[in-house]
């Protein structure tokens, strides 16, 4: 057993924590996050309130907790459908070839040119803003991602031999693709999936905090940040402690899918 | 029954393939043997509808009564397995490394013959049987690389075999192998081929596996059909210089050393395969052919008694 890299264990262990804690929320926070308490608003770290209150007397650990949450489950299903989508687009691409193949990869050229954040402005223009339009977002800006990556590691297992094998015992493009082609694309795909769960946490909190995704009282880091930026002076902390939160859940998914990487290609790892 | 008639590949401005005219029956066992870059393995691809997507397939390649040549890949695929499969040179690189092989083989069943998991794993043991895998059981949930490469190329026949095929190409089906197993394997494609009266394409570098495993044999030349005929009448008697230059170069025992004790060189053909583009007009070995005559680079010879050679044609 080799040992495994550095980089893949801190994001392991990050990302465990950040996880961890979304899934914790879900049956126990020490206040609920929305109570309101106006006479202890701005209260200090405490053993009380461990980060103390926001604005309106809310526990802030309780926020970031629930706020973990959302950004875990936005990321999620984002990165999920975004990466169904834009994977079953690529092995389509590489089975058939051709020109449906050009007119995909073309069109996944287009929506790259196309700024992720217009997209889900005019999208919150239309459908006004919620976590729902957050979410088909950063669903739509993965999908040319997975596209991409899926048809390139599908090209390449097209062409060895046990594909050629299956298709002299008769099997057709579309089972070659299920059973042979799509196992062995697994890696580069959880790989770029696990990169773009960091991407994911930072677009949500951004349009979160323009105010295009979690609307109050829903929690979120970004939304957390938007408030305390007016109460900079008077509370550094309140814009602190999401920020560190954002950090944490970005950089861990970012190491995790470096490592994973690593380990999965082992050209990369022989040069180490 | 597979009949090709002047059935030519090319590729670019070469002819991988040229004109070759071929009549397979039910439990033929015919060798193909030739340098490497002279269009065995074309041909045996061009047979299966799966040359590459830059070569022009011309000519007529008929199926039993299917016209397969210019057929899409649909069509191919009805016929492939079940009329012409093929087992390939490289056994490890022809496995999926993440499958299981009782799955490998199991799936051409499902798929194409319906089969429902369980009549399918039933129907893969008896294959694993019938080509010689021990405890086919254990070796069903076995990935690739833990088993041996001939257990492998076995399991490619097993999955091969499948369909039922009419007709089983092997591409160099041994010469990933070492010479014990490669005779085994030799062995197992003649003994299946004879069990199921089903015709054996026995491509190969190895004539001595050629001689043991099939009945009729054609030799290849800058892809020519330059010489066929009965296995053993081609091998004991070798009419055009190519072939008699290819058993030439052979090691036998009598020409491995001198009578004074010094090691002697191993005969060879002159010269090597000129590339696809470049190869002469009229007859494919000119160049290197050692009783060459004026008009064999540009004129073709015609076939006399299964030979093409412009020294045939003169003598008769």
């Amino acid at each position: 057993m080799t040992r495994l890299p550095v980089n893949l264990m801190i994001g392991a262990v990050l990302v465990g924590l950040v996880v961890a804690t979304a899934a914790l929320s879900l049956v126990w926070t020490p206040y609920d996050h929305t109570l309101l308490n106006i006479r202890d608003k701005f209260a200090p770290a405490s053993p009380v309130h461990w980060l103390g209150t926001d604005q309106l007397g809310r526990d802030v650990f309780s926020q970031l907790m629930a706020a973990a949450r959302n950004s875990v489950a936005v990321a999620l299903t984002a990165v999920f459908i975004g990466g169904s989508i834009g994977v079953s687009l690529g092995l389509l691409a590489s089975a058939i070839g051709g020109l449906v193949e050009d007119i995909v990869m073309r069109l996944a050229d287009i929506s790259f040119a196309f700024p992720a954040l217009l997209f889900a402005i005019m999208l919150a223009a239309v459908f006004g803003p919620s976590l729902t339009v957050a979410v088909v977002a950063i669903a739509f800006i993965n999908i040319p991602v997975f596209a991409r990556v899926a048809r390139a590691s599908a090209n390449q297992i097209w062409t060895r031999e046990y594909v050629f094998a299956a298709r002299a015992a008769g099997m057709g493009r579309f089972a070659i693709t299920r059973d042979h082609v799509l196992p062995n694309i697994a890696a580069p795909v959880i790989v770029q999936a696990t990169i773009e769960f960091a991407i994911a946490i930072l677009a949500e909190a951004a349009l979160s905090y323009l105010g295009l995704g979690a609307q109050p009282p829903a929690p979120s880091w970004g939304r957390m940040l938007s408030e305390a930026q007016t109460l900079m002076y008077l509370a550094p902390q309140l814009a602190i402690y999401p920020g560190l939160c954002i950090v944490v859940a970005v950089l861990g998914f970012s190491l995790l899918g470096d490592g994973l990487r690593d380990v999965t290609d082992p050209r990369l790892v022989r040069e180490r | 029954m597979i009949k090709a008639s002047k059935l030519s590949v090319s590729l670019g401005a070469g002819q991988a393939v040229r004109d070759v005219s071929l009549l397979v029956r039910p439990g033929d066992r015919i060798g193909v043997v030739g340098e490497s870059g002279c269009g065995k393995t074309m041909l045996g691809l061009a047979m299966i509808g799966m040359t590459p997507a830059a070569a022009k397939v011309s000519g007529s390649l008929r199926l039993d009564n299917a016209e397969m040549v210019g057929a899409d890949e649909k069509s191919w695929q009805v016929q492939r397995a079940r009329r012409v499969a093929m087992v390939f040179q490289e056994p490890m690189a022809a496995l999926n490394p993440i499958k299981r092989v009782g799955d490998t083989v199991m799936e051409p069943l499902i798929i194409h013959m319906g089969l429902s998991r369980a009549q399918a794993r039933e129907c893969a043991l008896s294959l694993f049987e019938e080509v010689g895998i021990p405890d086919p059981e254990a070796r069903f949930r076995q990935f690739p690389h833990e088993i041996s490469g001939g257990q492998r190329q076995r399991v490619l026949i097993a999955l091969a075999l499948t369909c039922d095929p009419g007709l089983l190409i092997a591409d160099e089906p041994t010469t990933a192998l070492d010479a014990n197993v490669a005779l085994r394997i030799t062995e197992l494609l003649a003994r299946l081929a004879r069990d199921r009266t089903m015709a054996l394409l026995f491509i190969s570098h190895d004539l001595a596996a050629v001689a043991r495993s099939t009945e009729d044999m054609l030799v290849m030349y800058g892809g020519d059909i330059v010489e066929r005929g009965k296995t053993a009448a081609v091998l004991s008697d070798p009419r055009h210089p190519y072939t008699q230059g290819l058993l030439s170069a052979r090691p036998r025992p009598e020409n491995v050393r001198e009578t004074d004790g010094r090691r002697k060189r191993l005969p060879t053909i002159p010269g090597a395969v000129p590339p696809l583009a470049d190869l002469p007009a009229g007859c494919r070995f000119a160049g290197r052919c050692p009783v060459e005559m004026s008009q064999c680079a540009t004129v073709r010879p015609a076939e006399r008694e299964g030979t093409i050679c412009h020294q045939l044609e003169a003598a008769t």
